[in-house]
């Protein structure tokens, strides 16, 4: 800092002087526009939804609604239909999290050792590139990857490899078994890039001396890796289990894009339940469908917060 | 260099430059084949686009015969996308400008001009991040949406997408901004500058490096949101491009497999080249806003 700073200082004592009410006025004046919102789409919602759950709300229905007291939740929670879709959110979240944590550990460790300027810069922005394929266009892309008439992952087992022919190669999507997986892999890859990009920033903070230091008394790169590295990138780690895990439990997007909305399907879960039962059966019983979210969204809540505890911060 | 190259290279000095370099070389392959992991599905799109149409069904990679064509072809004969691909540009544009705005605002407020109730304010905020809004409340938002009359109306879906990432754009601000000395803040005020003009003329350039995180991230979003668009909007013409190449389903005519191909090229690479303008600013921001906050 320049020396302008030292002046500074004494003379911010002032502004202690102001009146405090004016400034918060001020201050709030600044935070409307975006609580304005926060509260229409994301605070409002979600009482909304609360309320609904406890009425038998039928969207399309010109009779009113009338409360129900917990007869909704009561209904989700005798659906083996609901345990079933959660479980197979579950499934997803078993497939998905470990490749997504693991992969890009390893691939930030290998960049990191880059030590030619230029090819460490252009593997940072190869990185980054999934990450800026909006989410939509990433399952549209994957959707082509895995098609079983033109994609090159059927090509290349059929054509390349031989193992499989045109007539028993493996349909990924659509609701078969191989879509959940299949979804995983996809979703591994979008956040692959992105993922050593964290691991990367937090690897920069390591100091270097300290590697050396360790490397110098002895120690292997197998218990350097695992007594300095890994506890170095563990609130990082801990950050993105609990955000993907999050994510991952609540994935709709391409369930409906991939998977549509066969009951039978894997990609049949908790969240497109809700989705069905709110915009496509019936009257649209929102009231139920709001009650099988609330269920979702309560279970999932409660393993963020374990795994938040889990993670919390010691010493 | 890997310390077991230096080992390898001190005990044994005849080695071959196979040998010498070995980790080095298994590194950068096990690197490259992740980069093209990353890489291949994209660039399997572009060739795609440019394949002739026969070739177009056969798996090879390298087609026999380009045909660049297909992307004049997909504007003069597919009737709805040039209007599809305006609404995508109205909304996101829209979105984006606005809670940036609204972020930069709230982010500047919440560490400069400490209002009543900002660890409230925060801890709401982030707590928004842990549940899964996006999903659940599309019942009532639907409903809200119904109520407003915005239903297939293309313009209101700015509205919702302003709150995709809206917690998210503030807490990154917020971070950017802490790293802002209150000095300088505070020397602009006494000077005589406005709240406004401090916030615009001091705050904001040494904030930059956040604002291009927030652009990105809300770029992104809005560019590629699905479920809000398919689920409040019914009518082809008032659609936005995410949902119009997730219906597309490959075959005939307008829909070709290279005409979809071209049409995803089209829509992909305007994030892509915005972030080869602004990458560095953006690692920075990273740095700062996400993963120091």
């Amino acid at each position: 800092m320049d020396r302008g700073a030292e002046i500074i200082i004494p003379r911010s004592v002032g502004t202690a002087r102001e009146p405090k009410i004016r400034q918060s006025i001020s201050a709030w004046i600044f935070l409307i526009p975006a609580l304005t919102f926060f509260v229409c789409y994301q605070v409002y919602p979600i009482f909304r939804i609360v309320w609904i759950s406890f009425t038998d709300f039928e969207f399309l229905s010109t009779e009113p609604a009338n409360w129900i007291g917990f007869g909704n939740y009561i209904e989700a929670y005798n659906d083996p239909l609901m345990w079933k879709s959660m479980g197979r959110a579950a499934l997803f979240t078993v497939m998905f999290l470990p490749g997504t944590i693991i992969f890009p550990l390893i691939l930030a460790i290998l960049v990191d050792r880059v030590r030619h300027p230029l090819l460490a810069t252009v593997y940072r922005l190869i990185l980054l590139v999934p990450a800026l394929i909006p989410s939509t266009l990433v399952f549209v892309l994957w959707k082509w990857m895995y098609n079983y008439q033109i994609g090159p992952i059927n090509y290349m087992l059929v054509e390349v490899f031989n193992i499989f022919t045109y007539y028993n190669a493996p349909q990924w999507l659509g609701g078969t078994n191989l879509t959940l997986p299949s979804i995983a892999i996809m979703e591994i890859w979008w956040g692959l890039g992105y993922h050593a990009i964290f691991f990367l920033a937090g690897l920069a903070s390591i100091p270097r001396d300290m590697l050396e230091a360790a490397r110098l008394d002895g120690a292997n790169e197998w218990r350097v890796f695992w007594h300095i590295t890994l506890p170095r990138l563990a609130p990082i780690m801990m950050i993105l289990v609990v955000l993907r895990f999050g994510t991952s439990m609540a994935v709709i997007d391409e369930y409906l894009i991939f998977g549509g909305f066969n009951r039978g399907a894997p990609t049949y879960t908790w969240t497109v339940y809700m989705y069905d039962q709110a915009f496509n059966i019936g009257l649209w019983r929102q009231g139920f469908a709001a009650a099988v979210g609330m269920i979702g969204a309560a279970v999932m809540v409660f393993f963020v917060a374990g795994l938040v505890y889990i993670f919390r911060p010691r010493g | 260099m890997l310390e077991q190259d230096r080992k390898y290279e001190a005990n044994t000095p005849q080695q071959t430059w196979f040998a010498k370099h070995r980790f080095s070389i298994i590194r950068h392959a096990v690197i490259n084949l992740f980069m093209l992991i990353i890489l291949l599905p994209l660039s399997w799109v572009l060739i795609l686009s440019i394949k002739s149409l026969p070739d177009s069904m056969r798996g090879q990679f390298w087609p026999r015969k380009f045909d660049f064509t297909h992307y004049s072809y997909v504007f003069e004969n597919i009737k709805t996308l040039g209007g599809n691909m305006t609404n995508s540009i109205l909304v996101t544009g829209a979105t984006v400008l606005l809670t940036t705005f609204f972020a930069v605002l709230a982010g500047y407020a919440l560490v400069h001009l400490k209002p009543w109730g900002k660890t409230f304010v925060f801890t709401i905020l982030l707590l928004s991040l842990y549940f899964p809004t996006r999903v659940v409340a599309i019942i009532s938002i639907y409903e809200l949406q119904d109520f407003l009359g915005l239903i297939n109306v293309t313009s209101g879906l700015i509205l919702p997408y302003i709150t995709l990432n809206l917690a998210i754009s503030v807490l990154i601000m917020r971070s950017v901004f802490q790293l802002v000395p209150h000095e300088v803040i505070e020397s602009a005020r006494l000077d005589g500058a406005s709240v406004w003009g401090t916030l615009w003329f001091i705050g904001l350039p040494l904030a930059r490096n956040g604002l291009v995180v927030v652009f990105i991230v809300n770029f992104v979003t809005a560019w590629g949101e699905f479920l809000l668009a398919s689920t409040l909007i019914n009518d082809q013409e008032a659609r936005t491009m995410p949902v119009v190449l997730a219906a597309a389903q490959g075959g005939m005519g307008q829909w070709a497999w290279p005409r979809i191909a071209a049409v995803y090229i089209i829509v992909v690479t305007p994030g892509l080249i915005a972030f080869s303008f602004a990458q560095k600013l953006f690692f920075k921001g990273l740095a700062e806003g996400v993963v120091k906050g």
